[in-house]
């Protein structure tokens, strides 16, 4: 994802804005980290480029 | 924080596993636009924002990306969204997300279209939340396209002209054979007419085409 994203997305249970925490870039794109609510602390994976802003009980750890 | 509805997240959850499951088939037999959705985004230019609720591989959100300055496409099936970023990764922001909880900020989306989703979502209070989230996120004068699978489709039974619609299940086929269910509320027309207009959304118009209900809608009591 590109880091103007942070504009518009937020947390989908409260919809406060989110903390972004960088592990991995690659040209100008984040490819890994972590978004973290600013208010319930619930925290958010980006994968391979993609945020997951699926509500924790939507996921799946192992996927089948 | 609203009570959550455990049996309806559980639900959406085993949808979205579905399209984890036939997500690459199911992908390639969705290569074009439905016209529709092209008549409908064509009438509009320079956009800021766009959002492709459900946006699948990714073919009408390429759609957006010839009228706005940045699109959004959201699903809640990763497999879907790999096939999106190959098909449309440089253009669009591909974003993992539940139609009924949204995680996008108010009043930030301009132009929306919401294809052949909300009826996936398995419970009334669920379609009807979703409305009420996109209403939320679009801006005041924000419009949306939303559809949904109707009674008036050739493949059932049912009377288009009935109150309500109905829960079903239609299997997808994958090439080894291997089927997998797939849950729909198949919507009456005055039915999808009356859970907009319940909803924080407006109907502007509202058309049935190729078995679909397509309502355009904005969201209600936003401007000033």
């Amino acid at each position: 994802m590109k880091e103007d994203l942070m504009e518009i997305i937020c947390c989908p249970l409260d919809k406060h804005d989110l903390d972004l925490d960088v592990t991995e870039r690659e040209d100008g794109e984040i490819i890994s980290g972590e978004l973290v609510c600013t208010e319930c602390g619930e925290s958010f994976p980006i994968e391979d480029g993609i945020p997951n802003l699926l509500p924790p009980d939507m996921r799946d750890e192992a996927p089948a | 924080m609203p009570e959550r509805d455990s049996d309806a997240d559980r639900s959406r959850a085993a949808v979205r596993r579905t399209y984890e499951d036939i997500g690459a088939h199911f992908s390639k037999t969705r290569e074009y636009a439905w016209p529709e959705v092209e008549s409908f985004v064509a009438a509009f230019t320079d956009c800021g924002t766009a959002l492709d609720l459900g946006c699948g591989n990714g073919r009408h959100a390429e759609l957006l990306a010839g009228v706005a300055d940045r699109v959004v496409g959201l699903d809640a099936s990763r497999a879907l969204l790999n096939a999106a970023t190959e098909r449309v990764g440089d253009e669009v922001a591909l974003v993992q997300g539940d139609a009924v909880e949204l995680p996008l900020a108010d009043d930030c989306i301009d132009l929306a279209v919401y294809v052949a989703t909300l009826h996936h979502l398995p419970s009334r209070d669920a379609r009807r939340a979703s409305l009420d989230d996109l209403a939320r996120v679009l801006a005041p004068d924000g419009r949306a396209l939303v559809s949904a699978w109707s009674t008036a489709h050739d493949r059932f039974d049912a009377e288009a002209d009935a109150e309500t619609g109905f829960d079903t299940t239609v299997d997808w086929t994958l090439p080894g054979g291997e089927t997998v269910p797939r849950f729909y509320h198949v919507y009456a027309p005055a039915e999808f007419e009356r859970d907009v207009a319940a909803s924080d959304l407006r109907l502007v118009s509202v058309e049935l085409s190729s078995g679909n209900c397509y309502g355009v809608v904005e969201p209600e009591g936003k401007r000033t």
